[in-house]
């Protein structure tokens, strides 16, 4: 604790203020999505250079970046970033992934070959003013090029520098480490091994969740070193795995381990921690259900109208619930009853529950289906656009929301090199014949 | 691709593990008030403590959050369950009753003095029941960064009335439909929607803290789990919208990535994936079949992804991986500049000389429960590591510190709210609630 023991608090503190009007009413007010646009920008004093070539986590950091204001330049080589191509065979946008397409938003698009000198010099200049720089490739490999961090930082020694890859850059596997793929961080971390059924193969995450963990931690990273640096001045270089982003949110596994040498497996619809939480079969598909504290269990008894069960010893306890013999049979009591009803029948019967408990429950949605539903759209949590270059798009929106200065879309994807002349004039005062030339001799 | 002969070494140092504690801390100085329960919202106050906040944790005296006593006998250790500490590092451990007046204006004054506030409760539950919403702490704190986490959001039609865990995040997101194979849901295995959701929020709140240094405002920031699991389904929606289908659920399989898939070996299962032309060179040598490439089965990325070069494939890769151990196939791979990985269970994260080496896994001495071994912060700074100091503690074991050194308040004052009920304690006897038997007051911090 670092701070100065401060005097004591004015009276007022000790009596509740009361606001006017009701709390959703206000908040709903407050972060509307219609007035995102009036609002300022969190991060709009910040720029960033985008520097991933084929990493989806690196790309996403900048996203999120770029989502909470900060002005994002991708640079890309000649030819565009490879991961254009990233996407599902049968479906693509303007010619690129959709992978890609959904990702690249709020940049603008520069193209340099890095592998030239002349590239080079007009990535340092931009890195020289830059507050954030974040790549994705092998370990190294900018270093040998003149432009990793042991060279940018004595450039502008207050760049952020975040670092994506495998397995970092430092430790016993650092080296000769192969390229990064969601699914051998999802190996790697962990998450893998505890998804699926005990008998089975392990089952990977359906996204690159990976992806979109290692760039929550690069980004958390970097407005920490930022903070950092308006006291220090300094920058520094953040080291960011998708497999230790995952690891991280495995909660208690290798404590387990530690403490009693049990190694936690996968227990499909089973749970070793709280029980009742397992999806079960409804009359139009699968839902997810959970009750597991004792009020609460008592609660989705009452629910099912099997309130004797809330007393029967195999099941009246937490530790009794989440033992696995008791958990199949409660699942199976439970998914005798679900299935008799549709998941908006169940729906209605947990929500008029007077209480005590609380039930948790849903429908399984398929994306589809959730797109039927209005409370996310009335939310701006997805956002249909028309594009002139990509056409029509359905994009999930920035996942934050902001009272004083709310994250959002600006435009989506742009062809590579799009922002080519803008960002040499406004940073280089290089016109369209020098671009030209470069362009000629494949700098851009 | 050339990389200097000295960059390792180079790394290594700037990294270096050793001098963790004897660096700077980037949060040093924010303190985080923490009324959240169980993970989603503990883990954004504790994402901000690794980064050097300073956090306070409130919980309910008696008995305080849930995790304490998660899970079933084998989760219980020392007196509590594993499941607590995950979430609950370096924090100061405070049991305030947020039911009564006293413990509401004991909250309040801490609120005036921190930076960040962090709650996970039903949109509105704090403001109506305990006058500890945003716009109640704001008329103590305007600089506050008030952060609420949900399942639904603050407002809108599924946010009346509806609470939420991880689970009901991966189902109604449409993440689960996406995962697996085949009718049946697949359950993601770790609480997936909390502890993303968590570092995201913890994201948001630093973009807040950030404009609040440029302007002096604060705000409010809240971060809802579903909406978190949707944001991180990359193409699933521009898929939706172009087409108006469903992405096809392909398991370990990649629409974009082939092969793409989870093999048995003889100690375990590997993952292993050929992206790029070169990658899939690499697995075509590592088979001893160079030729592959040149069949023009396999010749590019998209005849690699009809089904039957799929299929091809995936037995080939079976057949390579059958009978050797994960390493064997790991060493194969990373000669071959393939991405290979043993699927790693607790006891391989344990053991592994590589993720101790970076403090992924994180071996400390805490003065309460002896030896721990977690998993460290996932994010490496150079110049402002993140840290775990010392582990969760019981309900209430820091009341009085905070109590003196942030409100000032003496013996006869905590005295005083100890008798009135607005603070308090573990309660004797209470599993997980207090410290292991046979503890003789080690790490007693007042």
């Amino acid at each position: 604790m670092t701070r100065e023991a401060a005097p004591r608090m004015p009276p007022h503190l000790g009596e509740q203020a009361r606001p006017d009007g009701k709390w959703d009413e206000w908040i709903k007010a407050a972060e509307d999505p219609g007035g995102v646009a009036d609002k300022p920008e969190a991060l709009d004093d910040l720029l960033v250079l985008d520097l991933s070539h084929g990493h989806y986590g690196a790309l996403l950091t900048a996203t999120y970046l770029a989502e909470l204001g900060a002005e994002v330049i991708k640079v890309e080589p000649p030819g565009g970033d490879p991961a254009r191509r990233w996407g599902p065979a049968e479906a693509s946008a303007g010619g690129d992934g959709l992978a890609f397409v959904a990702e690249a938003r709020n940049r603008y698009h520069l193209t340099l070959d890095l592998t030239t000198r002349e590239g080079r010099r007009l990535l340092k200049g931009l890195a020289a003013r830059a507050d954030v720089l974040i790549e994705g490739f092998a370990p190294g490999y900018l270093d040998g090029l003149g432009i990793g961090y042991r060279q940018l930082s004595a450039l502008n020694p207050r760049v952020v520098y975040v670092a994506c890859s495998a397995y970092g850059q430092f430790g016993p596997l650092a080296k000769n480490q192969p390229p990064e793929h969601d699914l051998t961080d999802q190996a790697l971390s962990g998450l893998l091994h505890l998804t699926g059924n005990p008998d089975t193969a392990p089952v990977k995450v359906g996204s690159w969740i990976s992806a979109y963990g290692q760039a929550a931690w690069g980004a958390l990273g970097t407005l920490a070193a930022l903070h950092w640096r308006e006291r220090s001045g300094r920058g520094q270089m953040i080291d960011v795995t998708g497999a230790e982003a995952l690891m991280r949110y495995l909660e208690y596994s290798v404590l387990l381990y530690h403490a009693s040498g049990a190694i936690r497996g996968r227990t499909g619809l089973y749970e070793l921690a709280v029980f009742p939480y397992t999806f079960v079969p409804v009359k139009d598909g699968w839902a997810f259900i959970a009750g597991y504290t004792d009020p609460n269990f008592r609660a989705l008894c009452r629910v099912m109208g099997r309130p004797e069960l809330g007393d029967d010893p195999r099941f009246n306890t937490t530790l009794q619930r989440t033992t696995l013999a008791n958990e199949i049979q409660l699942r199976d009591e439970i998914c005798a009853w679900s299935a008799n009803y549709t998941s908006a029948e169940i729906l209605d019967k947990v929500l008029a529950d007077p209480g005590p408990g609380v039930i948790v429950f849903g429908p399984m949605n398929p994306p589809t289906r959730m797109l039927t539903e209005a409370h996310w759209w009335e939310r701006g949590c997805l956002k249909r656009l028309s594009d002139p270059i990509y056409g029509e798009l359905l994009l999930q929106m920035p996942a934050w929301r902001m009272t004083g200065t709310p994250p959002r879309l600006k435009w989506p994807c742009r062809p590579a090199g799009y922002h080519n002349s803008l960002i040499l004039q406004k940073y280089f005062g290089i016109g369209p014949g020098r671009a030209a030339e470069l362009a000629a001799d494949g700098v851009l | 691709m050339t990389i200097p002969k000295d960059y390792f070494d180079w790394a290594a140092k700037l990294f270096d593990p050793s001098r963790i504690h004897e660096k700077p801390e980037a949060l040093a100085g924010i303190r985080v008030l923490d009324l959240s329960v169980i993970y989603f919202g503990p883990a954004t106050g504790d994402f901000l403590g690794e980064m050097g906040a300073e956090v306070i944790k409130v919980e309910m005296p008696g008995q305080g959050d849930v995790t304490r006593i998660l899970g079933n006998a084998s989760f219980f250790w020392k007196n509590i369950s594993v499941a607590f500490f995950c979430a609950n590092h370096s924090k100061y451990h405070m049991g305030i009753d947020m039911h009564r007046p006293e413990g509401q204006a004991l909250i309040r004054q801490l609120a005036a003095r921190s930076d960040i506030v962090i709650e996970n409760y039903k949109a509105g539950t704090l403001e109506e029941k305990f006058g500890l919403g945003y716009r109640q702490l704001r008329e103590v704190n305007p600089r506050l960064i008030y952060v609420a986490n949900t399942g639904f959001g603050q407002w809108g039609p599924f946010s009346k009335g509806r609470a939420s865990y991880d689970g009901l995040a991966q189902a109604v997101s449409g993440l689960t439909a996406i995962t697996g194979e085949g009718e049946a849901p697949t359950k993601i295995g770790n609480y997936l929607g909390d502890w993303f959701g968590a570092s995201m929020s913890a994201v948001g709140a630093l973009a807040a803290l950030r404009w609040r240094a440029r302007t002096g405002e604060g705000q409010f920031v809240e971060m809802a789990q579903c909406e978190g699991l949707v944001r991180a389904m990359d193409w699933t929606w521009l898929y939706a919208g172009l087409t108006g289908r469903d992405r096809q659920k392909v398991g370990n399989g990649d629409h974009v990535f082939t092969p793409s898939g989870v093999y048995r070996c003889a100690d375990g299962y590997v993952a292993v994936v050929a992206g790029t032309d070169r990658e899939f060179h690499g697995l075509c040598r590592m088979l001893g079949e160079p030729g592959l490439l040149r069949h023009e089965r396999f010749a590019t990325a998209a005849a690699r992804r009809e089904r039957a070069s799929a299929r091809a494939m995936d037995a080939k890769l079976a057949a390579f991986c059958g009978p050797r151990s994960r390493k064997q196939v790991e060493a194969a791979a990373r000669k071959a500049g393939v991405a290979a990985a043993p699927v790693m269970t607790a006891k391989d994260h344990a053991e592994s000389e590589h993720l101790r080496a970076r403090r992924s896994v994180w071996e400390y001495e805490d003065p309460m429960y002896g030896t721990m071994v977690e998993y460290g912060p996932a994010p490496k700074l150079s110049a402002t590591p993140a840290r775990i100091k010392w582990a969760g503690k019981p309900v209430g074991f820091h009341n009085e510190l905070v109590l003196k050194r942030i409100l000032g308040l003496d013996d006869a004052r905590i005295k005083a709210l100890e008798a009135a009920g607005a603070i308090g304690r573990w309660t004797e006897g209470r599993r997980g609630a207090g410290p292991p038997e046979g503890w003789k007051g080690e790490g007693r911090l007042v």
